[in-house]
């Protein structure tokens, strides 16, 4: 008997320096709105998601992480938990393409081995000030077996493509473990995967 | 009925999940009319049910059963064919969300409820699936009055029950804390604090917190628009985090709360709430309401959790809880104005200790009413009242206390090791903190490692000397990146030193004397060891450690009270001390001083004597004197000559100043109201009558101001210790004296020389006789009282270097003895004011090996030789030979050096020998107390 409103869950975490624009990617996508004047994350910020994916409902937990120093600690906790880690740097800032090297070892640190990174260079609407070439993130995201985009939260450009692609990864990550495990482990999606009697629901 | 045939639709489930699945299954593809027909099912009895529904499919019939319900509006007229529970969570929902829940028929739900507890898990079910739809259709008036009716229901409900209702209940919270609606977030986080508080005697298996963790940390921080909501909104994530510590701290099946994944959470989130002081109130404009807000600001509750969640806290688990707190600290550079860091841990301090206590009573508690029903006694707690029984318990409960404060006090020491290269505000942040917790867990703070604690403060100290003078945090490397400020190194030097105090003063006593033991083992003394560390630096370094560590010492020493100096000072222990004060640092050898005084002075007259002077009535100093004990009168005649010889020899030093003087008033005034009987009233007599002569004769070529001081040292000291003594005449004579000084020489006493702009004259050669004090007078006015005249006649003559010392080197002594033969004949005189006597080969050989037969023998010798010693006491004869076995001994060990090194021209060391005898430090000390012992 489930009462379930959706057949995956999964967890999401954004990290990367400060000033990336991680508020700014999931505020328009969930909320589809670019907020102009973005203050600073402080700790953590969760928005939800529900989008659907051939037919089935896929919940999307979205923690957004501040990317200050001083909150590096709470961040880190929510590491262990996420089935994915979109890592944003900005393409207009070199720093923060540098500081790429160490969020892999944060990550290497306190996120569960499984968990699936993207990288995204976030503000390629700001092209005329780019620092940082895509060649060069492509190489990068290549060497570290990551899957790269480009995105504007601005221009709205790649950002539905980023979290419903992200979805299907994980989708495809979770059915091939219940297979692999042979036992309906809700452990990426912990909704109960396929059932019957979600259609009770009339939503 | 209708509950029968419900039963039988939860028996057609596993059916239901066999059968097939039907492509397209859906209500919208069921007609009315169907529907209808099937509703009759409902009527047929349940045996018969289960037949047709095999024949039928399945799966429509139970989509219909379940369905129907959830359609009020459009199948009212089919009400009666539902499940009851179903039909009674429908009733309680009004028409019109505004209306409200209907009271009547929750009532009639409750009943239901109770009376048939096995449909709890459906109707919670039912209830969140209503809440759930409700929620995304964004009616919220509806989401309020399910979330009501379930609060009720929770309340309502047995313990044994809620376990069955509780997933659906868990789901409908996480569901309103999704929502990105604040007033949703607060609804569902307070019906989860109100099922948090009860308490559930079943364990729970499949129970995550994981997400109410996460998101409660997530409201903590929220940075809503609106200020109050934002405020709101923390604090019912405060209030959350405290639910789910309540809910699963004692629950043993829970996925531990006190794991680092969700302390890491927690912590800072709390800590995040408690920094922000200021803010909360700022914006409250009148008092009244400021005190309002105070009640309900998020720090006050954010403070109020940790002390809960501290409070809980088991002695594994301490550990978990603190390292965050320090991360936190770390990360928001919030040691270095230490307010918040010190509020922090004064909030940790007490609650570990006052909860563990409460915790410990609860369980002796329980354990004392099963066994029997004796007296009980009523203990109040901020929490509420605990019946614990018989004081004993309690007694028991708050002895295990302070075991638990001094795991902080490990893991802040910890840190502070970690934070070795933090800047040194950082550091300085840290150890005030440490000192803060160290005086609140009081005698619990410093745990078993007594010496470990102190060997980490001292460690840094170190350290800060280190980076201090190279001015880099690593010596190797040269190039630091961080520029050390000095003064900054010198405030945390001081940090450090302050909190050694701190702690050694929650030590008992004897533990506080090994503690100096070991702090006095760690200053750095001349000896073999410094031609290891030579060079301008070196020195420098030295100097620092040596001052740095005695003023370690002397603020453990403040704190110190001991009843038995004996066992207080070891003999080793006052060596290292005293062969400190020899030291050519004026700065080193005050410390010295200051330490003694503070040994010495236990009835707090020190402050008496701060200032010297030539008062006429000591009865103003209102001095609190006891009667010097026994073990006391055993100290001074074990150690009495030890410390008049280094009285002496600081007099002599040239390069004293005020501060000098005074101290060693208070020395000389200490000594004789707490240690002093006749004998050691006499010796100090002589004592400062010798220094007299060093200022008369003078020939250390002391400056005038040198002499001057020494002048009116004696008088001051004198002047007191005749109003001591009681004796008339010697009261007059030390008056007339000073009269006299008054009229023909003020500048001889204390109140014109220790002034701003002493006024000194430099005709001290042509004073008149009847300025000093004479012995042959004093040792007449007082052998008239009984005082030993013999003894006070005999002048005072210090040994030039310890006997203890010659002592311990006897064994090394022996066996080179035949070697040095030469050496030592060819040794010149180097006592200037002895007599010249003849001392034999055999004479030295013995003091060497048995001082004591020596003594008796020279002692004879002396009677028979030299008039003038015929009735000279031990000590002094024990003086005079002491100095030259001495001398001869550091001879003896330079040459027993250079047999072992490879040897260099035996005349250069000779000469070396006679230049620094002081050089002889012995390693034994060290040995005695190696660094094992830390451990």
């Amino acid at each position: 008997m489930s009462m379930e409103d959706y057949d995956f869950l999964f967890k999401i975490v954004l990290i990367g320096n400060a000033g990336v624009g991680k508020t700014c990617l999931v505020r328009r996508f969930t909320q589809g709105l670019f907020p102009p004047g973005q203050g600073a994350t402080i700790g953590v910020d969760f928005m939800i998601k529900t989008v659907e994916i051939n037919g089935e409902k896929v919940k999307l937990q979205i923690w957004d992480t501040a990317g200050q120093e001083r909150f590096r600690s709470i961040t880190q906790s929510y590491y262990r938990s996420a089935n994915a880690l979109i890592l944003t740097y900005d393409i207009t800032c070199e720093e923060s393409f540098r500081c790429l090297p160490e969020w892999l070892r944060e990550i290497e640190q306190y996120a569960s081995n499984k968990v699936i990174t993207v990288l995204v260079g976030n503000k390629i609407d700001l092209a005329d000030k780019r620092e940082v070439s895509q060649q060069r993130a492509a190489e990068f995201s290549e060497a570290q077996d990551m899957y790269y985009l480009e995105t504007s939260a601005k221009e709205s450009d790649n950002v539905e493509k980023l979290f419903l692609d992200l979805a299907c990864r994980l989708i495809r990550e979770a059915r091939q473990n219940t297979l692999v495990n042979n036992v309906s482990s809700p452990l990426p999606g912990e909704g109960k995967s396929i059932s019957y009697l979600t259609c009770c629901n009339f939503n | 009925m209708y509950g029968g045939i419900a039963m039988s639709g939860q028996d057609l489930i596993p059916a239901v999940k066999m059968g097939t699945p039907l492509p397209g299954a859906s209500l919208e593809g069921i007609v009315p009319g169907q529907e209808l027909a099937l509703l009759t099912l409902n009527l047929i009895k349940p045996d018969r049910l289960r037949t047709l529904a095999f024949a039928l499919d399945l799966r429509i019939l139970f989509l219909l059963t379940g369905s129907v319900s959830s359609l009020p509006g459009v199948c009212g007229c089919c009400g009666a064919l539902r499940p009851r529970y179903k039909r009674l969570v429908d009733n309680i929902f009004p028409e019109d969300p505004e209306d409200g829940l209907v009271k009547t028929n929750m009532e009639k739900l409750t009943f239901y409820a109770l009376s048939a507890p096995e449909k709890l898990d459906r109707i919670g079910a039912y209830l969140s699936e209503r809440l759930i739809r409700d929620v995304s259709r964004h009616r919220y008036g509806y989401v309020c009055i399910a979330m009501e009716a379930l609060d009720q229901l929770l309340m309502a409900c047995h313990c044994q029950s809620i376990n069955l209702f509780v997933e659906s209940f868990l789901k409908m919270v996480a569901k309103l804390l999704e929502s990105e609606k604040p007033n949703l977030q607060i609804l569902g986080t307070n019906s989860f604090v109100k099922f948090a508080n009860i308490e559930e005697d079943t364990p729970s298996y499949h129970r995550s917190y994981d997400f109410f963790v996460s998101r409660f940390s997530e409201m903590c921080h929220s940075s809503h628009d609106d200020l109050d909501i934002r405020t709101k909104i923390r604090m019912s994530g405060i209030k959350g985090l405290q639910g789910v510590v309540r809910k699963t701290v004692n629950d043993e099946l829970q996925a531990n709360i006190w794991d680092p994944q969700h302390m890491d959470k927690i912590v800072p989130s709390l800590l995040f709430n408690l920094q922000h002081v200021e803010e909360a109130e700022s914006r409250s404009p009148s008092p009244l309401q400021a005190t309002e807000k105070e009640k309900e600001s998020p720090t006050e509750l954010a403070e109020r959790c940790l002390r809960e969640l501290l409070g809980r806290a088991a002695y594994g688990n301490i550990k978990n809880a603190i390292k965050p707190v320090l991360i936190h600290l770390d990360n928001h550079s919030l040691w270095e104005p230490k307010i918040f860091a010190t509020c922090c841990f004064r909030i940790i301090m007490y609650s570990i200790q006052s909860c563990l206590g409460k915790s410990r009573a609860d369980s002796w508690c329980s354990q004392a009413r099963v066994q029997d029903s004796s007296p009980v006694a009523l203990w109040v707690t901020e929490r509420g009242c605990h019946l614990v029984h018989a004081a004993p318990v309690l007694m028991l409960a708050f002895s295990f206390q302070p075991q638990h404060s001094h795991l902080v006090i490990q893991q802040l020491l910890g840190h502070l090791d970690a934070n070795s290269k933090s800047a040194a505000t950082v550091r300085a942040g840290i150890v005030e903190v440490l000192s803060e917790a160290a005086v609140i867990a009081a005698s619990g703070s410093v745990g078993p490692t007594v010496l470990e604690v102190f060997n980490t403060l001292l460690r840094q100290l170190r350290l800060s000397i280190d980076y201090a003078l190279t001015g880099s945090y690593d010596c190797a490397a040269g190039v630091s990146t961080k520029i050390i400020k000095e003064h900054e190194e010198r405030m945390f030097q001081e940090a450090v030193i302050k909190t050694i105090g701190s702690f050694a003063s929650t030590l008992p006593t004897y533990q506080q004397s090994e503690v100096m033991v070991f702090i006095m083992n760690k200053v750095p003394l001349p000896s073999l060891q410094q031609s290891i560390e030579a060079g301008k630096a070196g020195e420098n370094r030295n100097r620092l450690t040596q001052i740095m560590l005695l003023k370690s010492l002397l603020q453990v020493s403040v704190g110190f009270q001991c009843s038995n100096m004996l066992t207080a000072l070891p003999s080793a222990f006052l060596d290292r001390l005293l062969s400190a004060a020899l030291m050519e640092d004026a700065e080193i050898r005050l410390f010295v001083l200051e330490i003694l005084i503070s040994f010495i002075d236990r009835h707090g007259n020190r402050q008496k004597f701060s200032t010297i002077s030539t008062i006429s009535d000591i009865s103003v100093l209102k001095l609190k004197v006891d009667k010097c004990s026994r073990q006391d009168t055993v100290f001074m005649k074990k150690h009495g000559q030890q410390l008049y010889r280094h009285i002496y020899l600081i007099c002599k030093e040239e390069s004293n100043v005020q501060a000098h003087y005074e101290a060693l008033y208070s020395m000389l005034m200490l000594i004789s109201i707490e240690l002093a009987n006749e004998e050691v009233v006499v010796d100090l007599i002589r004592l400062v009558l010798a220094v007299q002569e060093i200022a008369q004769i003078n020939e250390d070529n002391l400056t005038a101001y040198n002499r001057c001081a020494l002048f009116a040292l004696g008088a001051a000291y004198l002047n007191l210790i005749s109003q001591l003594t009681t004796v008339p005449t010697f009261c007059q004579h030390i008056h007339e004296v000073i009269q006299m000084r008054q009229k023909e020489a003020p500048y001889l006493l204390p109140e014109d020389v220790f002034v701003e702009r002493p006024r000194l004259s430099k005709s001290l050669d042509r004073l008149g006789p009847e300025v000093f004090f004479w012995q042959s007078k004093i040792s007449e006015v007082l052998g008239g009282s009984g005082y030993n005249s013999d003894r006070l006649s005999t002048p005072y003559i210090p040994q030039l270097t310890d006997e203890d010392r010659l002592s311990k080197r006897k064994s090394i002594g022996e066996t080179i003895s035949l070697q040095v033969e030469v050496e030592s004949r060819n040794s010149p005189e180097r006592e200037q004011r002895a007599p010249a006597e003849e001392i034999t080969y055999e004479t030295l050989k013995k003091a060497i090996v048995d001082s004591v037969a020596v003594e008796e023998q020279e002692r004879e010798r002396r009677r028979q030789v030299v008039e003038k010693f015929q009735k000279a006491p031990f000590e002094e004869i024990a003086a005079h030979c002491g100095a030259r076995a001495t001398l001869l001994q550091s001879k003896l060990n330079q040459i027993f050096e250079i047999t072992i090194r490879p040897p260099p021209s035996p005349s250069g060391t000779i000469t070396a020998a006679y230049g620094q005898p002081q050089n002889h430090s012995i390693p034994v000390y060290e040995m005695k107390f190696p660094d094992l012992c830390v451990y």
